[in-house]
């Protein structure tokens, strides 16, 4: 690693004045799970100068549920603490089953909600150790293109919405947070904005300032007796990220699904809501038959590319699984 | 099994057991001395290329920077058999290779200092596939390589070295024999995946020069020797003192430290101090050994029953960017092949071909599993057609006492007492196999989207009698024996293993033996813990030695006691007569202060003693994922006497680990198709098993008395791993219907067989 400032900070004020002193050459960091990765491996052309410690922040990691029906998160919270709430589990369990996937026990230890839908991404080429005869050329780092993966080896990159960057978002709770129309808000020098899970990544990374934080995730409070689910496909049980997963909460009237929200998580930059197929649920008896056509229309638009075939059929088996009763 | 002994075959805590659970015991990253450097690589980022100019002025500038090397400024050395490694070169033949070599007073400044070297290269034409490395219009490596092929290895011309090393397996007449088959098949299969053997502790090594012609190196090594007479023989014999540290796993990879072995001791030569290099896993992962690439282009004869009548190929191994020890991969590869396969007519040629990635080298298994798991898939076509259980198969055709082969020294060389059939039916039994077992190509169980599949393999090696042993034990005083054999403690414990063999020769307390530190100084001269041999090779070395300081205490005593020496005996560091066990005397009485008898043990090459190891497993496959899960392994085998149990069940189980059995579904390194990048760069993407999810796992160990030392044992730990590959495979083929022909056996690779996935293939 190479030497850099170290910060601890006590309050948000702080941190995000420290984040705009530094104008995007310092680091937050909270678990540390991904970062120090980052660091070590040397993977950015900017080394940050200074990084910033917001463990100490009170009141961030509280787990709270508020009268407006959602259910309030702080980002200090870790993965482990939602997989104990008592709260989560009986309300939100499909956030639960999400943060188990991730990782091992002895990371989830340590590492935070709001670290893990912030964490950078895991495409191979862009996480390439710099040490080893150098950084690739990629469009989030040095911002030269064209993308590598697209020509070498790309079995985790992404099948869907690719733009430049085939890179998929890596974080499990954001695949979980986009069928619970999960918030985040942020705030920087300019105040605080809330912005929807599924708009907070972009092709090339995310909304988020370098001098901006997150205060809080909010998520939907599902309705009593709404079906809910969360499968992730790896090839190991524990540490991998998730090469399909798929969130899903169903809504039933009698043997009738009423209302349906499915996303797909490992195959595009964001987590992808799949709205045909939520589409061809609703009103619907789910049978096998029907969920089957729900799986045909959310990958209908999937463009694989030379080796990431193999993510659809993946992908399909899931939202069935998810969708039967 | 019971026994009358008092150490061998018990289960008896190991004598470092205490030192490594509390942190006591030192390995290599805790050695620090005076004056140390660090020592950093910089590395190419290109497959092939020329290093067309190299402006070190900037980083020999930074304060702190002893040294910087270039291909211009290093000592001439060159290591590999033939020499084709020099220390660096201004060709680089894999991303990682190394350009340059910084020493500084610590680590940051060293690798800031790599980032200041200002290069220019011409980069070249790459070539990575084994068949398309070979083809004469492919970019040439080497000039000492035509085609990319290392020339065979010539005769060493020295004691045990006489004849070249077997590439070649010429027996027979393979077209009398495919006239007499009633099958003829053919086919290719590849495994070259090439997966890293990835002990836990990355390697590493110091090198202090003591004088022009004298250097000390501490490494963590399973072979200490290596450093020392190996290194040595490629430095013009420079006087070379080997330490060898605790250290944190090899599986073969660590006796390559060649390569690092240079770098380290040109960079102490420049600066007149010790410098370190020590891996980081990223490095570990990309430019460290790798297990060599496999693919057999094969044609097998066969009879109904199962009888081979012909067994040609040409069996490609490829090495990477060098190959100082192909040759004898190669060797003992060809020799395992026989072992399993008993026929008549062979013509089985083995190459070693390279190519642009990092190299491979000596990975447990060394050659038969990388041969195994190539050539079983084609035999499964023959034992298909005659529709033969595997397992008969096996029976019918491995080696047995009377069974003859030709090993590594292209000696001819006949098994002496061994015959594993019933271990072969015991592990059947235990497994379950023949309710399994449903035929060829034909699921066990289906139930839904997932369906099971058994397979099994088997593995033997015969350089558990390889090459030579020496030791010492040294009778004390006070009652103790001290052992001198130059072996390291690499994770097998076969360092506890020699101690209880020689307190059970002396029958003294376990704790009352001591044994040297693994110094080549010290020490005398032993090849290593290579190849299973040190149950037989360095236990034959101590058991002689300590018999041998027993019968000079004997005949010492024998004069106080006024009698002959078979009369006397000794037990708990006293000696008596026979007869007069009640009037003992302490060793001291015999040897007064001022003497210890020093007793010397040697072993003897010899090829006729294989081990074996048969894997049993059954996997399941989820059709609609193409996921595979290992539910269940069995592994059977006979260690003649055992002499440690747990050690001996930890080495079994080793198949899990060190390239073994995940190299059937999910351990490769991924090299990218276009700039020859190993993309498996880090413990996320390189898909390596963890402790939180192990299949159930069995054994099945018999007890033969085998012909071999005073304990009758013999030893197998290296080959655990050699069968899984193939079983694995053979395995999901059944489960899903399709005999597949590479590794490892992906998501991808499954649907595509289930013709789920259309269009081009992943490869």
């Amino acid at each position: 690693m190479k030497p850099f400032k170290h910060f601890t900070v006590n309050s948000v004020d702080e941190a995000v004045l420290l984040l705009k002193t530094y104008e995007g050459r310092s680091k937050i960091i909270a678990g540390g799970t991904d970062l120090l990765g980052v660091l070590k491996s040397n993977i950015l052309p900017d080394y940050p100068e200074a990084v910033v410690n917001i463990k100490n922040i009170k009141g961030l990691d509280k787990i709270e549920s508020g009268t407006d029906g959602f259910l309030r998160i702080g980002p200090l919270v870790r993965l482990k603490d939602i997989i104990c709430s008592p709260l989560i589990k009986e309300k939100c369990p499909l956030l639960a089953t999400a943060a188990e996937t991730v990782a091992t026990n002895e990371i989830r230890n340590v590492a935070t909600i709001g670290g893990n839908i912030c964490q950078d991404i895991r495409c191979w080429y862009y996480r390439y150790p710099h040490a080893i005869g150098g950084r690739f050329d990629c469009l989030r780092k040095e911002k030269k293109g064209p993308c590598p993966a697209v020509k070498g080896d790309n079995r985790y990159n992404a099948i869907m919405g690719g733009k430049g960057c085939f890179a998929v978002c890596p974080s499990d709770i954001a695949v979980a947070l986009s069928v619970l129309d999960g918030i985040i808000t942020l705030r920087g020098p300019e105040g605080e904005r809330e912005i929807g899970i599924r708009d907070f990544y972009t092709p090339l990374g995310t909304v988020m300032k370098s001098d901006e934080i997150v205060t809080e995730i909010r998520s939907l409070l599902p309705s009593q007796g709404a079906r809910q689910s969360f499968h992730k496909f790896t090839l190991r049980k524990p540490i991998d990220f998730a090469v399909v997963s798929v969130a899903s909460l169903v809504s039933m009237e009698g043997s009738m699904c009423q209302d349906a929200k499915i996303a797909l998580g490992g195959v595009s930059h964001k987590p992808v809501r799949a709205q045909e197929a939520e589409q061809t649920m609703r009103g619907n008896v789910p049978e096998e038959a029907l969920t089957a056509a729900a799986a045909e229309a959310a990958l209908k638009g999937a463009k694989p590319l030379s080796k990431n075939a193999y993510k659809i059929e993946i992908a399909k088996t899931l939202i069935k699984k998810s969708l039967l009763l | 099994m019971t026994n009358n002994y008092r150490y061998i075959g018990k289960k008896i805590p190991r004598k470092d057991a205490k030192e490594i659970v509390t942190g006591k015991a030192a390995f290599f990253d805790d050695i620090k001395m005076p004056d140390m450097l660090i020592g950093k690589t910089l590395r190419s980022p290109y497959p092939h290329a020329n290093i067309q100019s190299i402006d070190t002025r900037n980083a020999e500038n930074l304060p702190g920077v002893k040294a910087v090397l270039t291909y211009k400024n290093i000592p001439p050395w060159t290591v590999g058999i033939p020499p084709h490694i020099p220390v660096l070169d201004r060709r680089l033949r894999y991303v990682g290779d190394a350009v340059a070599l910084v020493a500084a007073e610590t680590r940051e400044i060293a690798e800031a200092a790599i980032e200041l070297i200002e290069v220019e290269y011409e980069p070249l034409e790459a070539v990575y596939d084994l068949d398309e490395a070979i083809k004469p219009e492919a970019p040439q490596l080497y000039d000492f390589a035509p085609q990319n092929m290392v020339p065979d290895a010539l005769p060493l011309g020295v004691e045990g070295f006489e004849d070249a090393p077997l590439h070649h397996i010429k027996i027979g007449n393979v077209e009398k024999g495919f006239q007499e088959a009633d099958i003829i098949c053919q086919g290719t299969c590849s495994y070259d995946g090439i997966p890293n053997p990835l002990p836990p502790e990355p390697p590493g090594i110091i090198v202090k020069w003591e004088g022009p012609e004298e250097a000390i190196v501490w490494s963590a090594t399973q072979s200490p020797s290596w450093a020392n007479i190996l290194t040595s023989m490629f430095l013009n014999f420079t006087e070379i003192r080997s330490i060898a540290t605790y250290c944190g796993g090899s599986y073969g990879s660590k006796n390559m430290l060649f390569n690092i072995s240079l770098h380290a001791a040109a960079l102490a030569k420049a600066t007149n101090r010790p410098v370190k290099i020590y891996y980081t896993k990223a490095e570990h992962l990309n430019a460290f050994v790798l297990r060599p690439a496999s693919r057999i282009h094969g044609k097998i004869g066969m009879k109904k029953d199962g009888t081979l009548t012909a067994i040609q190929g040409d069996w490609l191994m490829g090495y990477g960017a060098n190959a100082p020890m192909g040759f004898m991969q190669l060797a003992v590869g060809c020799g395992e092949a026989q072992l399993a396969l008993r026929c008549k007519n062979w013509d089985f040629k083995a190459k070693c071909v390279l190519t642009n990635r990092t190299p491979s080298g000596i990975v447990r298994g060394f050659g038969g599993q990388e041969l195994k798991s190539s050539l079983m898939p084609i035999l499964s076509i023959a034992m298909r057609e005659a529709d033969i259980d595997p397992l008969e198969f096996f029976k019918k055709n491995y080696v047995k006492d009377g069974d003859g082969y030709y090993w590594r020294d292209s000696k001819w060389h006949v098994c002496e007492g061994m015959d594993y059939r019933k271990a072969m039916e015991k592990g059947g039994e235990a497994f379950g196999w023949k309710e399994k077992w449903k035929g060829w190509l034909k699921p066990t169980t289906e139930k839904g989207t997932k369906k099971t599949g058994v397979g099994v393999s088997l593995h033997g090696n015969a350089d558990v009698g390889e090459d030579r042993s020496e030791a010492y034990v040294r009778l004390m005083p006070s009652g103790e024996a001290v052992v001198q054999i130059l072996v390291a403690e690499a994770g097998m414990g076969q360092r506890d293993s020699l101690c209880k063999m020689v307190a059970e020769v002396l029958q003294i307390p376990l704790e009352k033996v001591k044994m040297t530190p693994p110094d080549s100084l010290v020490n005398p001269v032993e090849s290593g813990l290579v190849g299973s041999r040190g149950t037989y090779a360095c236990g034959t070395a101590v058991i002689a030695a300590a018999q041998d300081a027993r019968k000079q205490l004997l005949e010492k005593a024998a004069e106080k006691f006024n009698t002959a020496a078979e009369n006397m005996d000794t037990a708990d560091g006293m000696v008596f007569q026979k007869d007069k066990p009640e009037q003992a005397m302490p060793w001291f009485f015999i040897t007064g202060p001022f003497q210890s008898f020093t007793g010397f043990g040697r072993f003897n090459t010899d090829f006729t003693k294989p081990n074996f190891m048969m894997i049993f497993t059954e996997v399941e496959v989820d059709v609609e994922t193409g996921k595979i899960e290992i539910l269940k392994v069995l592994a059977a085998t006979d260690a003649g006497q055992i002499i440690n149990p747990l050690a001996l069940k930890g080495q079994i189980r080793g198949s899990l680990g060190s390239a073994g059995i995940d190299t059937a579904i999910m351990e490769e390194s991924v090299i990218d198709p276009q700039n020859g990048h190993i993309m498996t760069s880090n413990m996320i993407d390189y898909k390596w098993r963890t402790f939180a999810e192990l299949p159930e796992f069995d054994d099945v160990i018999l007890e033969s008395q085998f012909p071999t030392h005073q304990f009758k044992a013999i030893g197998l730990g290296e080959i655990s791993t050699a069968p899984t590959p193939a079983a694995v495979l053979m395995a999901v083929s059944n489960a899903v219907g399709k005999q597949f022909f590479d590794y490892p056996l992906t998501p991808d690779k499954i649907l595509r067989a289930l013709g789920k996935i259309q269009g081009a293939e992943s490869k």
